[in-house]
């Protein structure tokens, strides 16, 4: 192909902009990269031999157990709501994604408060029935603990995607299994876990990032991770150089992941290609297996969702007028702040990549929007590192700038909210893309070269038609990065300037200092936020045909 | 001649499969072409390569004696001044007839848009429709605005991709004597692409086809061509 003959295609704004917003997306992973083949210090030769052994060691026993928990329950879910009905089927239907809402480090200092010595499960036992258990049965401040929350909170990821897919795509196979005489078992064993392979593995994938970009969890439970075991190095050794060692590690395992699920996803897609499908149409269950299939998934709903709900709330009462204070206000005001200047760049920079790759269809269009997503899989401890050595590098380059100025402040950009929105975009810009993305799919290109045919150059036809066409996407591109920055917790933990807090920082913090009752009110609104946020969003899913 | 192309390369991947492979034609002012092929014949591309949508990986085009592609040159589709009327129509639906007519008319002084408006609906008999929005409008209706939207801003060549094949059968014909009078009224350029020899044979001076981006087909277009002696090819489709 001779790239001068396309070249005028690519001379404008959009793909001057696509390449400067990669390149900044790029700059913190590469730093991480390239230092990883730097001289050694001896705090990262101590490292290496008495505590990366044991990091892997936490790691890989938490990924593996995480992983085969959450296919179980998410794929047996997902088979049980699409193929059967049940009583209250339409509501677990829904029910089931809640545990979504709540962020695992919420989830599991709620849990460690109920089971704990004053939660309310030993005090009932101690006080009505005279039981006084043995601690170790109820300490959950450890690894099978943490196995525990990231199962019951992240299995939705793995639910959702299989059944969608279950739903959309398998009826035909699952009908004729079933004319053929096969049974249930041999149904789901033969049939429905080979063909929603590929789903199965996109949702765990999803859960495995989401526990590689954990923090809170590990950190409370005091189980040591990648994650702890960077900021440890990076704070409490002062070392950077070593917390950048231990990140690109940790990066190491993410793509191991990432091709890992490549690989057995392969090329078979195991989809059908013909537009029009059947949903599946499910048997009643009657008697003891609809109560059972019932009571499978009232207990899911109650450990994943109900249960540490109704345990904040009853906390909230009890320490509402103590936290609700202008101080509170303030928090709420800084989330939002936080969260509305990040999604709102996240959906500009989002719509200028992906306006750019569906024009031009090059191996540079692909890389872009590779890079673009690359973020959403890189752990919040890891984007830090990153993204502080950089603003720090910046800010001694600018520091004679800075003295022009007279200004005093040395570490100017990396003191400033500045560097923890620019954390929020490289970590969240998948999210908004990946809605605007389709959205651009769903209008297609014939809108945009018809204006273009009518005159119209790329930039005027963007805000004339392109924008009108695809506001929807662009919308609950803007929510969802929206509520996932609004529940972030490494990130803004780390990055924030001095003294500036949120919801999630605030929760955590008063959580960590053993006032989990004091962490409710906070927890409450980012929960009930989250939840109708993601309610709506799948409502809208499913009523859309794909 | 009004329009050359010559040797004209493009393929939709990186690696062999040609779909567009030495193509050449020469089109005189006035005339209507038609571009006849089956489906994946690449005869749709011919148009996007023409209107700037797609960029040749060898070739040269030029109109009324201007290059749009060449080595060094590549005119940006805005900028060609050419009218296409795409396969399902592709009328901004957030627009009203007279604001997706009106879209295409840069340069124009607010009593012009009004005045070429009408213009160019009378010429599409659908003066009544103004205000509505395309979701509205029959296919058929729909076809006619869309002619009437690329007409508008007087382009120098009128491409239509299947002009036809979203209607249903007996609208077809009625469709395809409208259209051949509207623009025989305009005296426009136009080359037309279809699947159907009774479109080609009710509507264009001329026939070209296309056969499974088979390179000899086009080379001997070219030798065709240069020994004066095109309708060969009209001849083998009438017989």
């Amino acid at each position: 192909m001779k790239f001068y003959r396309k070249l005028p295609g690519y001379m404008n704004i959009w793909t001057v902009l696509s390449m400067v917003i990669v390149l900044l997306i790029l700059m913190p992973n590469l730093k991480i990269l390239i230092n990883f083949f730097t001289q050694t210090t001896d705090n990262w030769e101590h490292i290496k031999e008495h505590i990366l052994p044991l990091l892997l060691k936490n790691t890989s026993i938490i990924i593996v157990a995480t992983g085969v928990l959450t296919i179980l329950i998410g794929t047996s879910l997902a088979w049980l709501i699409s193929a059967y009905d049940f009583p209250l089927k339409v509501f677990f239907k829904w029910g089931l994604i809640l545990p979504l809402a709540i962020p695992p480090y919420i989830a599991a200092y709620t849990y460690n408060g109920i089971l704990n010595y004053t939660g309310v499960i030993q005090t009932t036992l101690r006080n009505d029935y005279g039981i006084r258990v043995d601690q170790k049965y109820f300490d959950i401040m450890n690894i099978p603990g943490s196995i525990f929350i990231f199962t019951l909170f992240l299995f939705p990821y793995v639910y959702t995607i299989t059944r969608a897919f279950l739903a959309n795509q398998s009826s035909s196979l699952i009908e004729n299994a079933r004319l053929l005489g096969r049974n249930a078992f041999e149904i789901f064993f033969r049939v429905v876990l080979p063909i929603s392979r590929g789903a199965i593995i996109g949702g765990a994938s999803l859960v495995l990032l989401e526990v590689l970009n954990d923090y809170g969890v590990v950190k409370y439970f005091g189980v040591p991770t990648f994650s702890t075991a960077i900021f440890q190095t990076w704070f409490s050794m002062g070392d950077l150089n070593a917390a950048i060692k231990l990140s690109a590690t940790l990066m190491f395992i993410v793509f191991t992941i990432l091709i890992f699920e490549k690989v057995l996803r392969g090329r078979k897609k195991y989809s059908y290609t013909t537009a029009k499908v059947k949903p599946l149409t499910p048997m009643k269950l009657t008697g003891w297996k609809a109560w059972t299939v019932f009571g499978y998934s009232l207990l899911i709903f109650s450990l994943g969702f109900f249960i540490p709900f109704i345990q904040l709330l009853d906390w909230m009462f009890l320490t509402f007028e103590k936290i609700a204070s202008p101080v509170f206000t303030q928090l709420i005001m800084n989330s939002l702040l936080v969260a509305f200047t990040g999604a709102f760049m996240i959906v500009i920079f989002a719509v200028i990549i992906a306006n750019f790759t569906r024009m031009h269809k090059s191996w540079l269009s692909k890389s872009a929007s590779r890079i673009t997503i690359l973020g959403y899989s890189i752990p919040g401890a890891v984007i830090a590192v990153g993204i502080s050595s950089v603003f720090i590098d910046i800010d001694n380059l600018l520091f004679t700038f800075y003295e022009s100025f007279g200004m005093e402040a040395s570490l100017f950009l990396s003191t400033s909210l500045f560097m923890l929105i620019s954390a929020y975009i490289i970590r969240f810009l998948a999210v908004g893309y990946n809605s605007i993305e389709s959205g651009f799919d769903k209008v297609g290109n014939k809108f945009t070269e018809a204006s273009r045919m009518l005159g119209m150059g790329m930039t005027k036809t963007f805000f004339k038609v392109d924008v009108r066409l695809i506001k929807g996407a662009i919308f609950s591109g803007f929510i969802l990065a929206f509520i996932d920055i609004l529940k972030e917790l490494p990130l803004t933990l780390i990055l924030r300037p001095f003294n500036f807090d949120t919801l999630s920082t605030k929760a955590f913090q008063y959580a960590s200092d053993e006032q989990i009752h004091e962490a409710s009110l906070a927890s409450i609104i980012i929960i009930v936020i989250s939840g109708i946020a993601i309610y709506l969003f799948h409502q809208v899913l499913e009523k859309e045909p794909k | 001649m009004y329009i050359q192309i010559k040797d004209l390369c493009f393929s939709y991947t990186n690696q062999g499969d040609k779909t567009i492979d030495n193509f050449c034609l020469e089109i005189e002012q006035g005339e209507i072409i038609s571009i006849l092929g089956e489906s994946g014949s690449g005869k749709s591309t011919v148009l996007r390569l023409l209107s700037g949508l797609e960029t040749p990986t060898k070739g040269t085009i030029s109109i009324g004696g201007k290059i749009v592609t060449d080595d060094r040159t590549f005119i940006l589709p805005e900028k060609r001044g050419i009218g296409m009327v795409f396969q399902d129509y592709a009328l901004f639906p957030h627009m009203t007839v007279a604001e997706n007519i009106q879209f295409g008319l840069k340069g124009y002084s607010r009593s012009e848009k009004k005045k070429r408006i009408d213009e160019v609906l009378e010429l599409v008999n659908m003066e009544n429709f103004k205000k509505r929005y395309p979701h509205e409008l029959s296919g058929g209706q729909q076809q006619r605005i869309a002619l009437a939207r690329a007409l508008a801003p007087e382009p120098s060549l009128l491409l239509l991709d299947e002009p036809f094949s979203n209607l249903d059968a007996d609208l077809q014909i009625k469709i395809r004597e409208e259209l051949k009078q509207i623009i025989k009224k305009t005296g426009i350029t136009s080359i037309f692409v279809t699947h159907d020899r009774e479109d080609s044979r009710a509507i264009a001076d001329r026939i070209i086809t296309m056969r499974d981006g088979s390179a000899h087909e086009w080379e001997s277009l070219c030798t065709v061509r240069n020994t004066s002696n095109t309708y060969d090819y009209e001849m083998e489709i009438m017989s």
